[in-house]
């Protein structure tokens, strides 16, 4: 009996401890037509390793793209067409970031760190939706940690197992 | 398989094993089916163009059907048997949806084996009702009453005749019981062999009055046992009957040798390899049995009636039979060892209890015999009326016990060896799990809970081959409360996703997902279920 009180304990324990050891977006919330700062927080490696990559993918409908250099990082912007042309102030922007790469860093697995880029959210985002990005962190010897699932209808990112930060979108602020 | 608790008694095992096979309800495969094209429940793009069922034993079709997605069946005439494989052409005009393919094969034991394998065109269908293989009891408690009258007439019968011609040296026609069994088996032989062709079609008992029945019997490997095996009687009468003692004692040898013979032509025992020790080993265990149990009734009968000529064959008899007893006891010995395999598989199989039970009651019947060679044989060779008396009552015993141990033994005519068996249990579990992004092809070989290999074919949902850049599998089974276990896989030169040495700890359902990593950020989860065998 003991063993297995023990057991559960031990289960509810790591999996409390998992659930909160995904990467995440430490401002949950936006309007649509405004510039936001995602700041994706890392809280460790991929099982027991250091991470030496982070990958986020920008999803459409978010442009004017700048991440924040990091020291000891190297940053890469991997830029591609937009699926159609955006509205960024009056300027049409058919093309821009498409996904961000830090790299050639290390940060421990007990180590914590902010991966930060500025974005603007396009009005063409749906208010009431989560707006997701795909991240994935890469390891030495080709491990990786990749949350990267988004929920499909009827699900919650809770179910998922390597949910995607996410960004719940608000109505735009009246003034712009 | 049940499990079995290996701390039980071996009499109470050998018991409930009698029981057991006498209850199973499940019909299992002699030749068992190794492999299907399509596999059974793959989804193919477009209609196939010939249809295939891989055996483990060659075997010949008595029923192919096609059940079509609207449950309509149609019967599929046209195949071509290569070897192993059975390769049928399906009508050209198959629909799209999902598709059953039933089948009932004999193999080269005689013994009838069906099932089904599913298939989809394009995508599955509804849920589709495999043909369950329910057993038809009327149909096998006739074929296993039978069966002990065939091997009653045959041994009691045939191996008397011979006794009473060659042991006893008698002109007479032999004790009625002989005369009686000979007649019981021939009778038996000749409707099993129509209880055999409703077996093979799986007709019920009504169906012996149609033609069909006896057709498909003979056709069957049984055929030529019970062709052989009837003739064999019929010389057994004509040795009782005949007039020339030269054409009585032939004829009584020709049955014989006959007789034994036949029983090598079918059945499991005969049909396994290696076939150069198997046949020859089923005819001597045949034979012997016939020599010493034949003798038994026209002995019991000389020494009552005539004390001189009885205890001149008990003499003979003494001398002969310890030699016949040796050889039936070897041959049995290789027969035993073929067909069980591993000594664990004589717990754990209805065939191995089967045999259990029978040794239980070879060691009953061994004990009474030593009994009767050590203290009632020399009294009664020097003709003590006592002796003679006891010695009667003893061989009336023995026969009865010998009557349980074909009993028994004709239950073998339902239970499938362990050889048999562990071949199928080398057959491989597959699903197929289809998505709106992916689709996978997974296979689980063995398809039985231990160590097992896990391949996945990864396709796209337009059945075109998908470049993945990971496959990971999940195997989970919420009932008895394994969590998920992760297995990683490595892309093979075929274009399969394989991960080896998975040990898949319970038999049962299990989910399996698939994970299919696409590209970077891009993951399909294909979640489907298996079941894995015990």
């Amino acid at each position: 009996m003991l063993k297995r009180t023990l057991v559960t304990a031990a289960a509810l324990v790591l999996g409390a401890g998992t659930a909160f050891a995904h990467v995440s977006l430490q401002v949950k919330e936006a309007p649509v037509g405004s510039s936001y700062r995602a700041i994706f927080q890392v809280p460790h490696g991929c099982e027991g390793k250091p991470t030496n990559v982070v990958r986020v993918q920008i999803p459409e409908g978010v442009i004017a793209v700048k991440p924040q250099p990091k020291a000891g990082w190297t940053l890469e912007k991997v830029r591609g067409a937009y699926a159609k042309s955006y509205d960024y102030y009056g300027t049409p922007t058919s093309e821009g970031v498409k996904e961000i790469v830090w790299s050639g860093g290390t940060l421990g697995d007990d180590e914590y760190d902010e991966f930060v880029l500025r974005v603007y959210l396009t009005k063409d985002l749906k208010a009431g939706d989560t707006l997701y990005f795909p991240v994935v962190q890469e390891c030495p010897d080709g491990v990786a940690e990749r949350w990267i699932e988004l929920p499909a209808a009827g699900q919650s990112a809770d179910d998922l197992e390597l949910p995607a930060p996410g960004v719940k979108l608000l109505e735009a602020t009246s003034g712009h | 398989m049940r499990n079995r608790n290996p701390g039980r008694s071996g009499i109470l095992a050998a018991l409930t094993g009698i029981l057991w096979c006498c209850l199973t309800a499940a019909a299992m495969a002699h030749a068992a089916l190794t492999g299907a094209v399509p596999s059974d429940g793959a989804v193919v793009a477009a209609p196939p163009k010939t249809l295939s069922l891989s055996f483990s034993e060659p075997v010949s079709p008595l029923v192919l059907k096609l059940v079509l997605p609207d449950g309509r069946a149609r019967a599929l005439d046209t195949f071509v048997l290569r070897d192993r494989t059975l390769e049928i052409t399906p009508p050209a005009d198959l629909g799209t949806g999902t598709h059953v393919l039933t089948w009932r094969v004999v193999s080269e034991d005689g013994h009838p084996v069906g099932g089904s394998t599913i298939f989809s065109i394009g995508a599955p269908s509804g849920a589709p009702q495999a043909a369950a293989n329910a057993v038809d009891w009327p149909v096998r408690g006739a074929l296993w009453l039978a069966r002990i009258a065939l091997y009653a007439g045959l041994f009691f019968g045939i191996g008397g005749v011979f006794a009473v011609r060659w042991l006893i040296a008698d002109d007479g026609d032999g004790p009625a019981p002989v005369r009686a069994a000979t007649l019981l088996g021939l009778l038996a032989t000749v409707l099993s062999l129509g209880l055999q062709g409703l077996d093979a079609l799986g007709a019920p008992l009504s169906g012996l009055l149609d033609l069909a029945a006896w057709k498909a019997g003979l056709a069957t490997s049984f055929g030529a046992t019970v062709v052989v095996l009837a003739a064999a009687f019929c010389l057994a009468v004509l040795a009782t009957r005949s007039r020339s003692p030269a054409m009585r004692r032939g004829a009584s040898m020709v049955a014989l040798l006959a007789g034994s013979g036949a029983l090598a032509l079918s059945g499991h025992a005969s049909a396994a390899a290696p076939q150069w020790l198997m046949r020859p080993a089923v005819f001597v265990h045949a034979l012997t049995i016939a020599i010493w149990i034949g003798a038994l009734l026209p002995l019991a009968s000389a020494l009552r009636r005539d004390g001189e000529a009885g205890r001149k064959a008990l003499g003979r008899f003494s001398r002969l039979i310890p030699l016949c007893v040796g050889l039936l006891v070897l041959a049995g010995i290789v027969l035993a060892v073929v067909q069980v395999g591993k000594p664990a598989a004589l717990l754990s199989t209805a065939y191995g209890n089967v045999l259990l039970a029978k040794i239980a009651l070879l060691f009953l019947l061994f004990a009474l015999v030593a009994v009767n060679r050590w203290r009632l044989t020399g009294p009664a060779a020097k003709g003590e009326a006592k002796a003679v008396r006891r010695l009667c009552r003893a061989i009336a015993v023995e026969s009865l016990i010998v009557l349980a141990v074909f009993a028994v033994a004709a239950t073998w005519r339902f239970t499938p060896p362990p050889r048999a068996l562990a071949v199928a249990a080398a057959e491989p579990a597959s699903i197929h799990i289809h998505s709106d992004k992916a689709m996978a092809e997974v296979t689980v070989t063995p398809g039985g809970a231990g160590p097992v290999d896990i391949s996945a074919v990864i396709l796209s949902a337009e059945f075109e081959p998908l470049a993945a850049k990971e496959v990971t599998f999940v195997l989970s089974n919420p009932q008895a409360g394994v969590e998920p276990m992760r297995r990683k896989t490595e892309l093979q030169a075929d274009g399969s996703w394989r991960a080896a040495g998975v040990v898949i700890p319970l038999a049962g359902r299990w989910q399996l997902r698939v994970d299919v990593l696409i590209s970077d950020f891009e993951l399909v989860r294909l979640q489907g279920e298996i079941d894995i065998r015990s």
